[in-house]
């Protein structure tokens, strides 16, 4: 046996791998966007609108100008265009122009010498405003007579979208129980540990802008300060420092980050834009308030025969992702299940609220909870137990959805099996005495949009890798490491494949001066993307190796044995070490930078059967099965989560110490959600804009989550692996219900199932249709 | 957060020293998880604070004379929470102390901040900027209380855990100020008003509580309805003090927090004395509580559910103490 077959098979992949930012996070020497400062840096605030819908009569900043301390006021006159991530869709402005169309708008900024300066500057600002009538909620904004808020949307409908595949009313007759039922799901918001922060360096003789800040799309932000100050990308530096989560409200530019610009070239200097956490909640960028009408069909052998899917979406002020969240709870729908039938009314309405966004799960998550729910409900009328009804409408794949969704991989029926085995379902479901229940759901999610958003003709991923004299490598990526493991699964990627040890990788991120352009870190794209395109360039940069070694070694390449860290002509040969044929390397052409890419397949559009089709379409779907464990207190209507085991397909689990870690992420967001977590309005004005108010789950309240791993492979995935970071959410939430109402009988359909909820429900019960 | 404004700090080491700083317009700093708080929120706007973590005679638990126990003020809610002798006497406070908020706060948090703490409404534990659009409220510097528009009253709710369960063990609160010493039953402490919940004069210091000696077979307990496990204030606060002789009810208290402007023993409970602790017995204290809590909307959860569970709480409290 050769040295080399005696060698692990894997090294690093398949190997619980700490992070390799994690010495910097726990020792604090990590930067964080707030944590940067200058000697002549100002303080950036922002004047937010106290009216929910009103015209801009006049601005006057004279005072507030003529103030000492104050360099900089700025309004929407010195906006320059609007944005937005969507290009067909940018109506939004980082100041208000003419009109603001919800409370805590922005409508001026100043950047002042301190704190208190910049807070007497926006109280001199005097804002002339004529009050409209505003609406709160997407039925309000959809009746007659309702007051319009973007002139080229006279119905306040952001997006409608309509679909019928398969014929659904034959599916309703075949069906041996059809039910129907509305959901509704509060707005929640993503409350992600750091509040958004902003750190703009205008240099004036070069007329050079350099940002510092806390996005998942360093890229975007790239874009939409060019757009917004009418300046040349290439005078713009971005940098994404480390960062304290996004879960999907920085997956776009943020006024403020556009603000913090703004008011740094106006000053000829450094601002440093901090929000407070009522504004970082009204910048939000949260999942929607929806409404959800299910209707569906099950027949006696389990089968779903039709399903009938209506979804009503507050999408809030501006468009943001608004098109992708309506189209997405519709066109995932599929992946999932076989399904037979579907008709999909989706509607994004416009409303006096902050704009909706991008949240963990995106556009899946309230559409799950229904179906899931009612699928449940279903089962229960039919009397089908709930993990058999799941396994009679499971895919096979490799396939294609009924809209054109590809299916390569599939890990749903390991997943079902793993939950129900290790929840002891079969066991203990109905034993477990008064007030405790066991529910269970399913739930899936792409690995990263197959279409790009943003149309270039190029390469979904770019990675760099730079060797030079010393034998370190330097991984170059644009990818936004935000907490998720991103720099440390492309280390991974590449050492497996040069074979070498991780420490010789060291990860540069998010510095458009530095790294290769990336689309960042949404819509779990990185993995599979970006670490395709890692694998890629280490695959270029070992050919360049080996070359080298076989010059030196005077051999040719396929005489080669590449052991990672040395490289040798026959098991006799002494060969080179890394270093040496690195040396070799740079003969005669100096510091090497070899690139990688990947590109994803045409199959994996999606499809053209109807408007927005492509949005949904993949290279690889992740799965998961979940079993919640529930006791419930009648009297006071508190829920004690006891226990949750969700097992997760991730194809080739590539770190599984993070893919644990991101399984319990999701299902404890999830937990969020389905309990306690609601953003409310009095009047348009955020009640909740805070950590009291807005109930996000303690420590108390978080129960043990196991997880299993499920690796069904993908065949394109790298090493097979597929999404981890957001797939087990949504299962979550009908997984409680479903145990809530094993424990007591009662179906929710309202979240969040605070206690107040579900002893309004439980007192209800007797009057109920159900139960 | 918003900027902590500027102010003075005084950090006296004697109770003089820190009567003669409020005496001058500084506001007591005991602990500060509130009062910062609504200071960045610029609902309070003090020049000066008064830190009284160094005044001596503000800490300690001892035991008196007579068999009972002084709290001085400063004692921090933690130490409070693991006091052996409250524990065993006066178990109803050392759970009470440990249902507050979290573990940084009550580290942080004293007996005479929590007991002194403001009323609280959703409308008003807001920021400024929030207020202001909002027209602020009848409690700071509005005219309307978004709680009730049509009345003049405010409605903001007494939110500490450890008063009722203080309440019901019989505490007297000692008081410094101007005239010197003063004690009087805790319950004097506050009024039935949102805007105005103390009974303290200008510069009144809270100095010390002072339990009675615990009767024989007593027993107590604190329960808290809350979202979640950690952080929330009370939605529903509910202590009791029970003491049984062969079943026979023969010394009975409950105290309510969260629901009302101001803690308040339940009044009425004194007809269940003699009656053996059944289910009817329950059942009329927990009407007694229901009838007697008043929650309005000053949180985001219904007034409904909070007179609800102040039934359930007591219920609860009573099987357990009664078992």
């Amino acid at each position: 046996m050769s040295v080399a077959e005696s060698l692990p098979n894997s090294a690093t992949i398949g190997v619980p791998q700490p992070l390799v930012d994690g010495p910097e996070k726990v020792t604090g020497r990590a930067k964080f966007s707030a944590d940067f400062q200058a000697a002549d840096q100002c303080l950036g605030r922002v004047l937010r609108s106290p009216h929910a819908h009103a015209r801009i009569l006049s601005i006057d900043t004279s005072a507030a100008e003529a103030m000492a301390g104050v360099d900089a006021v700025v309004t929407g006159a010195d906006v320059a265009a609007s944005y937005g991530v969507l290009p067909i869709a940018m109506n939004e402005y980082a100041i208000a122009r003419d009109r603001v169309r919800y409370r805590g708008e922005p409508v001026a900024a100043v950047a002042a010498c301190d704190a208190q300066t910049a807070e007497a500057a926006l109280r001199a600002i005097r804002v002339e405003y004529e009050v409209l009538p505003a609406q709160f909620h997407a039925a309000d904004s959809l009746r007659d007579g309702a007051a319009v808020l973007h002139e080229e949307k006279p119905d306040n409908v952001e997006r409608r979208v309509d679909f019928e595949l398969g014929d659904v009313d034959a599916g309703f007759a075949e069906a041996d129980l059809v039910l129907e039922r509305e959901f509704f799901n509060a707005e929640v918001c993503q409350v992600q540990m750091e509040p958004h922060a902003t750190f703009a360096e205008w240099d004036g003789e070069r007329e050079e802008l350099t940002v510092h800040t806390c996005t998942q799309v360093p890229f975007y932000v790239h874009l939409m300060l060019a757009r917004t100050l009418e300046m040349e990308k290439s005078r713009i530096r971005v940098v994404k420092p480390h960062i304290g989560g996004g879960f999907g409200c920085r997956t776009e530019t943020l006024n403020v980050e556009l603000i913090a610009a703004l008011l740094a070239r106006k000053a000829g200097g450094t601002v440093r834009l901090i929000s407070n956490r009522e504004e970082t909640f009204i910048t939000h960028r949260g999942r929607p308030e929806t409404t959800t009408k299910l209707k569906m069909g099950l027949a006696k052998d389990g089968r779903i025969t039709a399903v009938v899917c209506e979804t009503l979406q507050r999408g809030g002020a501006y468009s943001g992702y608004g098109i992708v969240t309506i189209l997405y709870a519709g066109s995932l729908l599929y992946g999932l299940y076989t399904l037979p039938a579907v008709r999909y009314l989706g509607q994004r309405v416009l409303t006096n609220t902050p704009p909706c966004g991008a949240f963990r799960g995106h556009g899946t998550v309230n559409t799950r909870f229904a179906f899931e729910s009612l699928l449940d409900e279903l089962a229960a009328g039919l009397d089908l137990d709930p993990f058999a009804v799941r396994r009679a409408n499971l895919l096979t794949a490799p396939t294609m959805t009924e809209n054109d969704l590809l299916v390569n991989s599939y890990g749903l029926d390991e997943c079902l099996d793993w939950a129900e085995r290790a929840s002891g379902w079969r066991e203990r479901k109905g034993t477990l005495g008064p007030g405790r229940g066991l529910g269970m759901a399913c739930s899936h999610y792409v690995s990263g949009a197959s279409k790009p958003k943003h149309w270039t003709g190029e390469p979904h991923a770019t990675v760099n890798l730079k060797l030079d004299f010393d034998g370190s490598i330097t991984l170059l990526t644009g990818a936004a490491e935000i907490g998720q493991g991103s720099s440390t699964v492309l280390a991974q990627c590449a050492a497996e494949t040069l074979g070498v040890d991780m420490s010789r990788i060291r990860v540069v991120a998010s510095d458009s001066r530095l790294t290769p352009k990336d689309n960042g870190s949404y819509s779990s794209r990185v993995t599979y993307m970006v670490g395709n395109a890692a694998i890629d360039a280490a695959e270029n940069l070992k050919a360049v190796l080996i070359e080298a070694a076989a010059r030196k070694l005077e051999a040719t390449p396929e005489e080669i044995e590449c052991l990672g860290e040395s490289f040798r002509r026959g098991s006799q040969d002494q060969g080179l070490s890394f270093e040496q044929a690195t040396a070799a390397a740079l003969e005669g052409t100096g510091t090497l930078t070899v690139k990688g890419v990947f590109e994803t397949r045409p199959e994996s559009w999606g499809g053209k059967k109807y408007r927005g089709a492509a949005i949904g379409g993949t290279m690889a779907f992740s799965y998961a099965a979940q079993v919640v464990e529930v006791a419930v207190d009648a009297d006071t209507g508190e829920i004690e989560v006891v226990k949750v085991w969700v097992a997760h397909d991730c194809g080739r689990a590539l770190n599984p110490l993070a893919v644990e870690g991101q399984v319990q992420g999701s299902v404890w967001m999830g937990l969020g959600q389905a309990m306690t977590e609601e953003t409310r309005f009095h009047d348009g004005l955020p009640i909740t804009a805070n950590m009291l108010d807005y109930r996000v789950p303690t420590i108390l309240d978080s129960p043990p989550i196991e997880v299993g791993i499920v690796e069904a492979r993908d065949p394109y995935g790298p090493f097979g692996a597929k999404e981890a970071g957001e797939g087990s959410l949504s299962g979550f939430l009908p997984a409680l219900t479903a145990a809530v109402a094993d424990a007591l009988g009662v179906r929710a359909d309202a979240l969040p199932l605070t206690p107040e909820r579900l002893l309004e429900l439980l007192e209800d019960a007797p009057k109920r249709r159900r139960h | 957060m918003e900027y902590l404004p500027e102010f003075t700090l005084h950090r006296p080491t004697t109770i003089e020293d820190a009567l003669a700083h409020a005496d001058e317009g500084g506001r007591y700093l005991a602990g500060g998880t509130d009062l910062l708080v609504n200071t960045r929120r610029g609902i309070e706007r003090p020049g000066a604070m008064v830190d009284l973590a160094l005044v001596g005679e503000l800490g300690g638990i001892e035991d008196t004379d007579k068999g009972g126990l002084r709290l001085g003020a400063g004692v921090r809610l933690e130490d409070i929470a693991g006091d052996a002798r409250l524990g065993a006497r006066y178990p109803a406070v050392a759970e009470a102390a440990a249902a507050v908020a979290g573990p940084t706060h009550r580290r942080a948090g004293t007996l005479g901040g929590n007991l002194c703490l403001d009323t609280r409404c959703l409308y008003y534990n807001q920021s400024e900027w929030w207020r202001s659009s909002n027209d602020f409220c009848l409690k700071h510097q509005g005219t309307v209380c978004h709680v009730a528009p049509k009345g003049s009253r405010c409605f903001a709710a007494y939110s500490g855990d450890v008063a009722p369960a203080l309440l019901v063990s019989g505490a007297e609160v000692e008081i410094a100020g101007a005239e010197g010493r003063r004690r009087a039953p805790l319950g004097e402490l506050w009024r039935d008003d949102g805007l105005d919940h103390l009974t303290l004069a200008s510069g009144d210091l809270v100095v010390a509580v002072h339990l009675p000696a615990p009767i024989a077979d007593l027993a107590s307990g604190y329960e808290k309805a809350r979202v979640r496990g950690s952080i929330d204030f009370p939605l529903a606060g509910v202590a009791l003090s029970l003491a049984l002789d062969d079943g026979v009810i023969h010394h009975l208290a409950l105290a309510l927090t969260g629901v009302n402007p101001s803690p308040r023993l339940v009044t009425g409970t004194e007809a269940l004395i003699g009656n053996r602790l059944d289910d009817e017995a329950i059942l009329a204290l927990r009407d007694l509580a229901r009838t007697q809590a008043r929650p309005m909307r000053t949180t985001t959860i219904k007034p409904w559910y909070r007179r609800r569970v102040v039934g359930a709480l007591t219920t609860r409290l009573a099987r357990r103490l009664g078992a």
